[in-house]
């Protein structure tokens, strides 16, 4: 009996002495996503009439919502790494503090990454209906007759038409799009529907290191979704832009350049 | 055995001592002389074993002692029968239900005995009674209504006479209210005071409430101490026969959470077991579209079946604002002011009058209001995209559409469901 229990501790210690490399522990490392909102690089103020589009229209910001979705992680060896935590889907609300950060729950391995991507919004094929019962996810659903699915942003605000007027409601609301056979958006004559989630790149580069959670900063310039590649104004629409295929359209162009990444040292 | 004893007794110790260590001695040898796959108990451990045996004695010893002071009432445990909600299909899945009051059939019993008891009010005369059913009308979908004896125009009071400052909010579905209850959401985890967070604390308010029973909760809790019947049902639902007003607000809440509607014709659609008519069809179609009626975004509807945000909004009644109850009155901030909760939609041909100030009669009202009447305010919701215009501007044909629509969400089950009217009789027989 103890002859074979010597055999069998003295294998044990062969076999581990053959394998040095492999025994040695690499922790994963962590990111740590906070949202914020900027207008001309301060920090948005809500509820208050400070700022103007560029086609001179005052405005003020009283809801922010919106999801993102499928974050990438892209190696500087070329290596790309995609991010699951909690379906890859993260909604975040302005007037929500636990919605502005996010702490990925996925193990990421050390090293150099040059960018971040995701996708503003949900892609075609997460973006279904009911996938949200519970509030606040939930309130963001974008009527099955237009597209379906949730909303990938609701921006609630409240702007000047032209001086001395009374402020007026516009919902900058983005989602799947529709394209109409009539000339008003009649959804009986829906012919077509446009997926307009797009991606956004981040173009930070972060160092995760093992054991380590690292915060990374997105923040979205709300003025850049007004004046950026288009100029948008909202006089062109009655009041909102989700039956509005070429409203959306122009606000995702202006989209890819409203975030930017910060490392959070 | 008998040397035994004289052997111990010469060393001053009692029999059973004397016999329980000679039977440690025994077992420790039997240790010793066991060879177990080379193992070899110790001196260490064997003086531990007998350590350990005399602990385990004593303990015994002092669990009998004590179980024999103890009154045979105070050994019956305390057991209620666990209450499950069945969350109707596309309904959320997280309920508002406080930790510390899960529903069982015990408290949901008693709640419903509470709700319908008018001597809620801590009286006993006829004409002094109030309960939560007295404003609260099954028949109505547990709102007054209008055209009753009681209150014929539907604005309701208080049982010294004093006229509630808003009129009634629709108690449909409450176990899913999130922001808060009441008209500006008062009732709420934010509010500042611990005694006004939740569904449980609106028993005791509306006790106290000069607009509602105007009454004493001790005189109240006292009054029930002494109703048979009911302090037996505390005992089952709480298992303390001492009747309090908290435990009174726990059963009602409990009570109330199974109140739920979801047998609608909308509901049976969303089944697949309905198929809506053309009018229907069409009115659905401008309920969930912005340039049609644009309802969606403070009712729901595709994905939220609650047919309310359960949020705020100034939805252009007014322009001039005179209410400090408005949701204003709790968060301080200026664009609430001239807001109130979205109530559900649903079973609103049950409830009339309509907003929190009762102003509309019909629906027609509401939906010509919201045609054609809205008007601006600085603090108007931005979601009343169509206030340039007064309104959603829908022809005739539309406004019937919707209106049909609307009346999908009538849910006739729930104005008659045994399970939540009146109970035939009270605890006490009367």
């Amino acid at each position: 009996m103890k002859n074979r229990l010597f055999f069998f501790v003295l294998l044990i210690e062969v076999a581990g002495c053959c394998k040095p490399s492999e025994t040695i522990y690499r922790p994963f490392g962590k990111i740590r996503m906070e949202f914020s909102h900027t207008v001309g690089g301060r920090p948005l103020l809500t509820d208050t009439l400070l700022y103007t589009t560029a086609t001179g229209h005052p405005y003020m910001v009283a809801d922010l919502q919106y999801f993102i979705s499928d974050i990438r992680l892209y190696h500087d060896g070329g290596k790309t790494l995609q991010l699951t935590s909690d379906s890859g889907i993260h909604y975040i609300d302005g007037r929500i503090p636990g919605s502005m950060q996010w702490s990925l729950k996925d193990g990421i391995p050390p090293g150099k990454y040059d960018s971040l991507v995701f996708t503003f919004g949900i892609n075609a094929a997460k973006n279904r209906s009911n996938r949200f019962p519970d509030p606040p996810e939930r309130d963001m659903a974008w009527p099955d007759i237009l597209g379906g699915g949730y909303h990938y942003m609701k921006m609630n605000l409240m702007y000047r038409s032209s001086a001395g007027s009374v402020l007026k409601p516009f919902m900058f609301h983005l989602g799947i799009g529709q394209v109409y056979s009539s000339t008003l958006p009649d959804p009986d004559s829906i012919t077509a529907y446009v997926q307009n989630f797009f991606p956004v790149t981040l173009k930070t580069p972060v160092v995760i290191t093992g054991g380590k959670v690292q915060g990374l900063q997105c923040i979205m310039q709300v003025d850049r979704w007004f004046d950026g590649i288009e100029t948008f104004d909202f006089d062109n629409y009655p009041g909102g832009i989700m039956q509005y295929q070429e409203g959306m359209h122009r606000a995702c162009v202006n989209g890819t350049g409203v975030f930017e990444g910060e490392v959070i040292r | 055995m008998e040397r035994g004893f004289l052997k111990e007794r010469s060393s001053g110790k009692t029999i059973y001592q004397a016999k329980r260590q000679e039977k440690m001695k025994k077992r420790a040898d039997s240790i010793e002389q066991t060879p177990v796959a080379g193992y070899r108990v110790t001196t260490c451990e064997f003086l531990g074993r007998v350590r350990f045996d005399g602990i385990i004695l004593l303990a015994v010893l002092s669990f009998y002692m004590v179980s024999c002071n103890k009154k045979p009432a105070q050994t019956n445990v305390f057991q209620t029968t666990p209450y499950k909600i069945s969350v109707p299909r596309f309904f959320p899945g997280q309920l508002n239900i406080v930790a510390d009051n899960p529903l069982t059939e015990e408290g949901i019993t008693l709640g419903r005995y509470l709700f319908y008891d008018g001597r809620m009010s801590g009286r006993t005369f006829p004409d002094s009674l109030m309960s939560c059913s007295t404003c609260h009308d099954q028949a109505h979908s547990f709102e007054c209504g209008m055209g009753g004896a009681m209150f014929p125009n539907g604005q309701t009071y208080g049982l010294t006479g004093i006229l509630t400052p808003h009129f009634m909010m629709p108690m449909i579905n409450l176990a899913w209210t999130n922001h808060g209850f009441l008209w500006n959401g008062k009732v709420s985890v934010e509010n500042a005071n611990p005694a006004m967070r939740t569904l449980e604390d609106v028993t005791w308010m509306a006790i106290v409430a000069p607009h509602e029973i105007h009454g004493d909760t001790a005189r109240v809790a006292a009054l029930f101490q002494t109703i048979p019947g009911y302090p037996a049902l505390f005992m089952k639902a709480f298992g303390s026969g001492h009747v309090t007003v908290k435990n009174m607000g726990r059963a009602i809440a409990q009570f109330v959470r199974t109140l739920i509607s979801a047998d609608s014709r909308f509901d049976r659609y969303l089944q697949g077991e309905y198929q809506m008519s053309p009018s229907e069809r069409n009115g659905y179609v401008l309920f969930m579209t912005e340039q049609g009626g644009d309802c969606f975004h403070c009712h729901g509807g595709d994905g939220n079946p609650l047919f309310t945000t359960n949020l705020f909004y100034n939805n252009g009644k007014d322009s001039i604002f005179t209410d400090p109850g408005d949701r204003s009155g709790i968060t301080g901030r200026l664009n609430d002011i001239g807001a109130y909760k979205a109530p559900t939609l649903r079973n609103l041909v049950f409830r009339p009058p309509y907003m929190h100030d009762g102003r509309y009669k019909t629906l027609d009202e509401v939906l010509k209001f919201y045609n054609s009447e809205l008007v601006w305010s600085p603090s108007i919701s931005p979601l009343m995209h169509h206030i340039g215009t007064h309104g959603v501007k829908l022809v005739p044909g539309q406004l019937a559409d919707l209106k049909a629509f609307l009346l999908t969400l009538t849910d006739s089950s729930f104005v008659s469901n045994p399970a939540f009217s009146k109970p035939d009789k009270f605890p006490d027989g009367k």
